[in-house]
């Protein structure tokens, strides 16, 4: 090894020149619809002896009846306590041995029965997932007892002052919709769902027709198209309508503060419903808010954190669904710069639905989002997420090519385009959970103030 | 059942890797993984809160934040920037012994994170200045509040510690630090800190990733090398000795769930016991099946959840029981039931069974860890960084996979023991008062 001395020739006053670029390639996948009207989609990634299977099904929390909230959240939660060959005991015993976790839950927009495991046990990892899907006894004990647990989750929802936030803002810019309320579910309407509700829901939405298979790791996706086929084909027939979900706008700027005498801290969330997943302006959208609160320099980041020094942390998102998932801000404040933080991040709306961003902003964050792309592929499960997005927003098979090449096409202009489309400032949800006492002098400026309590 | 890999009692994967040292003490490591067109640069530095005294806590953590704020060459807010612009991730966290930071890069912009690691290793002071340390200060209270004080449980890790632990040994405070003294940090603390601890000989560089090692190493020697070794670090005293009768303390909080967390002394990182300690844990918490789980959630139906933790500290680890009750089941119901496991645990060895169920999860949890670059990077620094020993990832298989269901059960019978716990309760408010005493 050479002495180190200091050189004068070495020059530190810029970044390093980069070497040579090596493409990255979307991993070769297998996707096919079966006959009987299930879609497979399938990928190898040989490098590390594990394998993850994924049941999709439209049996998510967008389906769930008025008055039955939560039917699909714990729908999916009895699904996997009880077959006609095993106890919920033996079904979890089994999976355990073979080195893995089998989970069943549901999101918005679909239900999800997943299992991993060591890839040496492949066949039984696919024996077992086809075994739960299509066998389900939901004993009566397993229900009580999970709807117990349930209940007691949304006891614990109430303690904590971000989920509170959320649940609120949810209510708030949903209202009336399935939208408006936990998917977990409501203590009444979970007191009141009874095993003919769990066993007529998994009829009608856990269906062949509508479902997609998802197996990604050390396999062979063309042997898990020839095993799926028979394996599932005692699904229930389908597949279930989708609910149109119509949010309506709000009227202004309204402010919502919960009351947390004694907080140490306020949870704020500023937003409004946002677009599905499907929107044809979604991509450009990505690139507009990693500008504007999805990145850590991002504008709100920025200001919020490092110029005032209000939070730990400030970001903001569309959310994806089916239907229009919320674009949220998020921060958790100082109490009394709450009112600052608020305005401050409302002013950041306004300003990128004025002006153009600057060149460099834009030039800097699609480099960003796309260069950051093959860091979202190390890991099986990072592989199956994406086609699952694929699966259940309906998209291409060269989806994430056409995103890579569609991000540096974007311009300024287009930028300003989404960002007046998609960004109401003035018809907007301000939520704040804190102290209502100090709080309420700083937010009544910003339009009409409700207080609720959270919850005994 | 039984495992089968390439090479019995190891991981089928190539955890192959070079070791350097530079003249200035700089340890690196190398690991080649060519499977995506990345690569991490993780600098691990052998300093934590262990390393701060009582009336200046949270300092190693407020200086980890520092050193985002810039150097001699890189600007204010300017290292998320530039990792950013290339499609670069980049992060850092401070723990009781150590404190790591990485970038994860297009492999092809590797000298970029070695530029930006080095200017902060050998040329901080200069961009050092009141007006980021006010900010960051107020950043890190704002942190304190949120994952702490505005969290239902959040004062536990910190009230256990407190109570595991004598006010004289290194793990008695919160990394985070006490809010008085993060406000009371000077800029010149932060400058004595640097040149105490922020030295090539106190810190271990890993290198994971897309690259040709040979082509890395001139790199990591043209942009590290200059920097001079610093004087050897201070050694940290930490008191020995058991804990010598029970610790118990009762919070009342806004909340309607009791929680109650139990802590124990269990041995350091890297010892036998330890992993003893980490198996029984799997065997008591981790999946239905596991008989805390199994008793608490399942049958009798008392508890929400139950954990069992055990974390890699240097000095001597925490094995910690958390659960939390039912609503209207009263802490001491739930206190009842978890000490019979483990007495349970201290007298009866686990089942063939159980330990089979808690090795394949085991090896599950490494292979699915190891997917990851960072992952990769910080075990590999983990271990060269507390045991000068890149390879003994392979050694910490080994050791799980051939422990005895015996050694869990004398680990359990050793340390689980009642007065030796510390034991924290939360309760709703009013509920002391309204108890039949």
């Amino acid at each position: 090894m050479s002495e180190p001395t200091r050189s004068a020739l070495m020059d530190r006053s810029l970044p390093p020149a980069p070497g040579r670029n090596r493409a990255f390639h979307f991993p070769s996948f297998l996707r096919h619809k079966l006959a009987n009207g299930l879609e497979v989609l399938a990928a190898r990634l040989p490098d590390v002896p594990l394998v993850s299977l994924e049941l999709v099904t439209p049996a998510g929390g967008q389906q769930d009846p008025r008055g039955q909230e939560g039917l699909a959240a714990l729908t999916a939660g009895v699904i996997d306590e009880g077959t006609r060959r095993r106890s919920s005991l033996e079904i979890a015993a089994h999976v355990e041995r073979l080195g893995g976790y089998l989970v069943a839950g549901i999101d918005w927009d679909e239900g999800f029965l997943s299992t991993g495991l060591l890839a040496q046990h492949l066949p039984a990892g696919l024996d077992l997932l086809a075994e739960v899907a299509t066998e389900p006894t939901f004993p009566d004990a397993e229900i009580e007892r999970l709807r117990k647990q349930r209940l007691t989750e949304i006891v614990r929802r109430g303690q904590d002052p971000g989920i509170v936030a959320e649940d609120r803002l949810a209510a708030v810019v949903y209202r009336g919709t399935v939208y408006d309320h936990p998917s977990a579910g409501l203590p009444e309407s979970l007191a009141a769902l009874t095993r003919d509700d769990l066993v007529g829901f998994y009829r009608s939405h856990y269906t062949l027709a509508g479902s997609k298979l998802i197996a990604v790791g050390d396999l062979d996706p063309e042997a898990i198209l020839r095993d799926a086929e028979e394996r599932f084909a005692a699904l229930p027939a389908g597949p279930p309508e989708r609910p149109e979900i119509v949010p309506v706008p709000l009227g202004g700027v309204e402010v919502h503060v919960v009351d947390r005498p004694g907080g140490a801290q306020t949870e704020l969330r500023i937003g409004h419903a946002g677009v599905p997943r499907t929107d044809p302006d979604y991509i450009p959208l990505i690139v507009l808010n990693t500008i504007l609160g999805g990145k850590f320099t991002s504008r709100i980041n920025l200001s919020l954190r490092e110029r005032h020094g209000y939070t730990y942390g400030a970001s903001s998102r569309f959310t994806p669904r089916l239907g229009p998932g919320p674009f949220v801000v998020d921060a958790a404040v100082a109490t009394e710069s709450a009112g600052a933080a608020a305005v401050e991040t409302l002013a950041e709306i306004r300003r990128i639905r004025e002006e153009l961003v600057e060149p460099h902003e834009l030039e800097e964050t699609v480099s960003y989002v796309s260069g950051v792309f093959p860091y979202t592929f190390q890991t099986t499960s990072d592989l199956a997420k994406r086609l699952e997005t694929l699966a259940v927003y309906n998209l291409p098979n060269d989806y994430f090519e056409r995103y890579l090449k569609r991000l540096p096409t974007i311009t300024r202009e287009e930028i300003l385009t989404v960002a007046r489309r998609h960004l109401h400032p003035d018809r907007i949800a301000v939520v704040a959970v804190g102290p209502a006492e100090a709080l309420l002098p700083q937010l009544e400026p910003l339009g009409k103030v409700t207080v609720t309590r959270v919850a005994e | 059942m039984s495992f089968s890999a390439k090479r019995s009692g190891t991981l089928d994967l190539d955890l192959g890797f070079e070791r350097h040292t530079l003249d200035n003490g700089l340890r690196v490591i190398l690991h080649r993984d060519a499977r995506l067109p990345l690569v991490t640069v993780n600098l691990w530095y052998h300093v934590g809160s262990k390393n701060e005294r009582p009336g200046r806590t949270g300092f190693a953590h407020l200086f980890e934040h520092m050193l985002f704020q810039g150097s001699e060459h890189v600007g204010t807010n300017d290292h998320f920037r530039i990792v950013q612009q290339v499609g670069g991730v980049a992060n850092g966290s401070t723990w009781y012994d150590r404190t790591n930071y990485y970038e994860t890069l297009p492999s092809h912009h590797l000298e970029l994170g070695l530029w930006l690691e080095s200017d902060r290793m050998g040329f901080l002071l200069p961009a050092l200045t009141q007006e980021n340390l006010d900010t960051q200060r107020d950043v890190v209270m704002n942190e304190r509040r949120q994952r702490v004080e505005n969290q239902p449980y959040g004062m536990a890790g910190e009230r256990l510690h407190e109570l595991l632990y004598p006010p004289d040994h290194p793990y008695h405070w919160p990394v985070i630090g006490y809010m008085e003294d993060i406000a009371a940090a000077t800029l010149e603390e932060v400058r004595t800190f640097f040149r105490t601890y922020y030295t090539p000989n106190n810190a271990v560089l890993t290198l994971v990733g897309d690259f040709d090692p040979d082509d890395a190493l001139a790199k990591v020697e043209r942009w590290f090398g200059e920097i001079p070794a610093g004087p050897p670090v201070p050694p940290v005293h930490v008191p020995q000795g058991p804990l010598g009768g029970e610790q118990r303390e009762v919070r009342e909080v806004d909340v309607r769930l009791p929680r109650i967390y139990y802590g124990f002394h269990a041995p350091a990182y890297g010892e036998r016991g330890w992993y003893a300690a980490d198996m029984l844990a799997a065997t008591l918490s981790g999946g239905k099946s596991s008989r805390l789980f199994q008793d608490l959630v399942y049958d009798r139906q008392i508890a929400q959840d139950v954990g069992v933790y055990v974390s890699p500290y240097e000095e001597v680890a925490t094995f910690m029981v958390v659960a939390t009750a039912r609503p209207g089941v009263a802490a001491e119901t739930l206190e009842t039931a978890i000490s019979e496991q483990l007495d349970r645990a201290a007298t009866e060895l686990p089942s063939a069974e159980e330990m089979e169920r808690a090795r394949n999860r085991m090896l599950t949890e490494y292979y699915t860890a190891l997917q990851k670059l960072d992952n990769r990077a910080d075990l590999f620094a983990q271990l060269t960084t507390y045991f000068d020993d890149p390879g003994g990832i392979e050694r910490e298989i080994e050791q799980y996979l051939e422990l005895d269901g015996s050694e869990l059960r004398d680990f359990a019978a050793r340390h689980l023991v009642a007065s030796e716990r510390a034991v924290v309760t939360f309760v709703p408010r009013g509920a002391q008062e309204s108890r039949p005493e």
